[in-house]
């Protein structure tokens, strides 16, 4: 307890320190809030539309967490098959790396057309985006496995298949989550250009829509707000992945102790 | 040269008519170095274990004894040569248990590979530990243990492997001294409860001779026997006792000639 | 050490079953993942309409949703739903490859879009005059056209708003070359209020200038059709060329209820507004009521015998002859093939 409490402490302080700073130069300085608004208007958005908000926070925080499970659930699969087979290594390696390049909005537009202007493209569009950082880690977990080890079941009379089941998938799935640590912070802002690059339907089309309707409709201050929800919610998930990661890899982190 | 290789599948039903659990007749084994080079690792090699005995297998550095194992274990196959043995599993020399799993699961690997359920291996593994006296450490895991602990449960796996024939590749080389011992100690209790037929391998004379009933003792590359000695001394011996002290010097002594040669 | 308690026991048997449950809960998400597809089911004897609009929901689509909330629709056997997109070339591709039933987009924009091949037509317009203005902060002193002689005008970027901003210029007798364009995407109060630019075209003197002189910023407001570009129609309906073929009964009943519907938002502004507010949270009733008013005049004909949506052929000649002359456009719809638009469903016109 007092550790988690030591572990919050620091960044918190800073992040204070900052908004600090940033109310200080707002007032000294009189910027027109509609350009740059202070923190205490932002906050008083955020009591204000807290509604508004969180309806908009739960569409985006659907389509991040939606998004990153298929990315690791497509990802680990795809590294699964890189690993096992060379041809789709030699094949496919260099094109889940390049697609990592790919500018979303050119491919937002053909997946609105196969399904539709529900939650579902954006999703895809997340999961593209986060498909990449699996992949290459994943692989390299894999490929990190004690290939004495692999032998050594062999030698125990285990088939392909269980080689890989007890040798090798304990150690891709944490490498899987690692991946998708890495690809947190680019698949929120991926939530942010899927939802202003696709259509949508319904009131609430999520925190990216909310900032983009905000700045033109000139509610600086809401945008900021929105803004700083979607900075919080990135750190909450790479915090929860750090998490399951931990809790799927104990071998890992353990300290050393001897039992003789 | 004559080549009777037989293929794994017959080793490993091969039942010897007679009363040796592992028997290689003039076998020989090369192969090809990273540079391309032909190494000559076995040159005719007889060698034969009893059943339920244990026969060690020291020679220095590079004599290819790590060979030998594989070939009795049906990993390589002689270039020419003749081997009758029953099944055998190798335990290599790193433990190599599997991060993931505590001590009894990765004691237990062979029979869920075989397609024992969890609960059952588990019971299985867990009764073995507390026959071996490991009786607590079943939920530990592997960096939790030290090396002496992970040989240990190394070895459970080994034995649970269902094999008849072990073959043990410098079980306690990488231990100090004084664990070393405790070990040899252990590994002599442990097959008075699970008797099977050993071939160990070790470039350590008086462990071998502590833990053996046959020693043969191979040249540098490439691996001949040199010399064969019988260990009748009643278990447990001590590295301290006149006839275990008197078979050390023989063995040291053909293993300098051999060098010399 | 003694293993021995049975919380610990449990512990790590987790990451054991972990893995067959983690697989499910996987599997459990992304089904859920594939099941939010969209599929509402539409009212007993109506059949879904999908419209496209062209902008977040605002008070230029008044007469739409006032139309959808007082069913209107749904008693001429259409559930019409609104879309909005995420950028404003969407709805016209999006029409012309059969995603929506109707898209709400720009005359220029339609224009173009049959310049490229696209088989699009439009049946009504909802504003009858350009929205489009040159609007100017005090600060920047800049009352008339001529004024922006050698300064920076900011716009959107769109190549057609380009032509208007020259043509406007050419007609205040300043030189196009004198003028600096600076893209400022859709930051177009922004970037007066930085003073980036001393002027903007694009914003729309019934939106940005109304926001301004609600924020007492007491902007100056040029309509682009005061300032020497040929009269258009802003906002406009746009269906398929076929369907207008052979779905006329379906146009002729949607523009009969959105007629209705802009009847009511006449009767009734506020509740028009509130009705935009609740489509589009972000929305503010102040500025969304004001708006409506400000727009009501420009959205019926000056021939006060032609009905809600008229498109006026003279108008839409003059203003594609334009667009010609410009070079916007490779051929000159009056003399190509069909016309861009039709009256024919319009209440009291046609068969």
């Amino acid at each position: 307890m007092r550790r988690g409490f030591a572990n919050v402490l620091p960044p918190l302080l800073l992040g204070l320190a900052f908004l600090g700073a940033w109310e200080l130069y707002v007032d000294l300085q009189g910027v027109d809030p509609l350009l740059l608004p202070a923190p205490h208007s932002m906050f008083a958005e955020m009591w204000d539309n807290a509604g508004l908000l969180w309806s908009n926070f739960a569409i985006t925080a659907k389509e991040v967490v939606f998004g990153l499970a298929l990315a690791l659930v497509g990802g680990f699969a795809m590294a699964v098959a890189i690993h096992m087979w060379t041809p789709m290594r030699r094949a496919v390696y260099p094109h889940t790396v390049g697609s990592q390049a790919i500018p979303i909005a050119v491919i937002a537009a053909p997946l609105c057309f196969w399904w539709g202007f529900g939650i579902f493209p954006k999703l895809v569009v997340i999961a593209l985006i986060c498909f990449s950082p699996v992949v290459v880690t994943t692989v390299d977990g894999l490929a990190a496995v004690d290939p004495d080890q692999l032998k050594l079941l062999r030698t125990l009379d285990a088939s392909r298949w269980q080689a890989f089941r007890f040798g090798e998938l304990p150690a891709a799935l944490p490498a899987a989550l690692s991946g998708a640590r890495i690809a947190l912070a680019v698949g929120v802002i991926g939530a942010f250009i899927a939802e202003t690059s696709t259509p949508t339907t319904g009131p609430y089309a999520g925190l990216g829509r909310e900032i983009t309707s905000d700045l033109t409709a000139l509610q600086t201050s809401r945008a900021y707000a929105a803004t700083a929800v979607l900075f919080v919610f990135a750190i909450g998930c790479f915090y929860a992945l750090t998490i399951a990661e931990r809790k799927l890899s104990p071998w890992t982190n353990q300290s050393r102790g001897e039992i003789r | 040269m004559q080549t009777q290789v037989k293929s794994r599948e017959r080793q490993a039903h091969d039942a010897p008519g007679t009363s040796d659990a592992v028997r290689l007749g003039v076998v020989s084994r090369a192969y090809l170095d990273r540079r391309g080079a032909t190494v000559q690792a076995l040159a005719d090699v007889s060698l034969q274990a009893a059943r339920g005995s244990v026969l060690a297998v020291v020679g220095p550095s590079g004599c290819g004894k790590t060979t030998l194992l594989e070939l009795i274990c049906g990993l390589q196959q002689p270039d020419s040569g003749m081997i009758e043995c029953e099944p055998a599993v190798l335990m290599p020399q790193r433990d190599l248990l599997l991060p993931w799993l505590n001590a009894v699961d990765n004691a237990a690997l062979a029979l869920r590979i075989a397609g024992v359920s969890r609960a059952q291996a588990r019971r299985r593994g867990a009764s073995l530990f507390e026959e071996l006296g490991l009786a607590g450490f079943e939920r530990a895991r592997p960096n939790e243990l030290s090396g002496g602990m992970r040989q240990r449960v190394a070895f459970v796996r080994t034995l649970l492997s269902g094999k008849p024939v072990l073959c043990l590749d410098e079980p306690f080389g990488a231990l100090d001294a004084i664990t070393r011992q405790e070990m040899q100690e252990w590994l002599t209790g442990a097959l008075v409860r699970e008797p099977r037929t050993v071939v160990l391998v070790t470039h350590d004379v008086e462990e071998a001779i502590v833990l053996a009933d046959r020693v043969v003792v191979l040249s540098p590359r490439p691996g001949r026997v040199v010399s064969e000695l019988n260990v009748e001394e009643p278990r447990p011996r001590s590295r301290t006792d006149a006839t275990v002290v008197a078979l050390r010097e023989r063995a040291m002594q053909t293993l300098a000639e051999s060098r010399a040669a | 050490m003694r293993a021995s308690s049975s919380v610990r026991r449990a512990a790590l048997l987790v990451p054991r079953y972990g893995w067959s449950l983690l697989a499910a809960c996987i599997c459990a998400v992304v089904l859920g993942a594939c099941g939010t597809k969209q599929d509402v089911v539409s009212a007993p004897g109506t059949k879904p309409f999908t419209v496209m609009l062209d902008w977040f929901p605002n008070a230029d689509h008044a007469s739409l949703y006032t139309a959808i909330a007082h069913g209107y629709f749904n008693s001429v056997g259409l559930d019409v739903r609104p879309i909005v997109p995420s950028e404003s070339a969407e709805p016209l591709k999006l029409l012309a490859a059969g995603k929506v039933d109707m898209a709400i987009s720009y005359e220029p924009q339609l224009l173009l879009a049959r310049d490229q091949g696209l088989k699009v037509v439009s049946i009504g317009a909802l504003v009858q005059r350009p929205l489009t203005s040159i609007i100017a902060l005090p600060s920047a002193h800049v009352s008339k056209v001529a004024d922006l002689a050698g300064k920076r005008v900011g716009t959107a970027g769109i190549a057609y708003q380009a032509a208007e901003l020259r043509t406007a210029l050419r007609a205040a007798g300043v030189n196009p070359a004198s003028v600096t364009e600076s893209n400022v995407g859709f930051n177009l109060v922004p970037a007066m209020l930085s003073g980036k630019v001393a002027a903007t075209l694009g914003g729309y003197w019934n939106y940005e200038a109304i926001q301004l002189r609600q924020m007492h910023k007491n902007p100056v407001v040029i309509p682009i059709d005061r300032a020497g570009v040929p009269t258009y129609d802003e906002l406009v309906l746009a269906v398929r060329s076929e369907e207008a073929r052979t779905d006329g009964v379906d146009m002729r009943a949607f523009l009969q209820a959105l007629t209705r519907g802009e009847r009511q938002v006449r009767a009734n502004p506020a509740a028009a507004a509130a009705l935009i507010v609740k489509a589009n949270p972000s929305a503010e009733a102040k500025l969304q009521l004001a708006s409506i008013e400000a727009t009501l005049p420009a959205t019926l004909p000056s021939d006060h015998s032609k009905p809600y949506g008229w498109q006026e052929p003279s108008a839409w000649a003059a203003f594609g002859h334009w667009m010609f002359t410009q070079g916007l456009i490779h051929s000159d719809p009056n003399t190509a093939g069909l016309p861009p638009f039709t009256n024919e469903f319009l209440p009291g016109e046609g068969i």
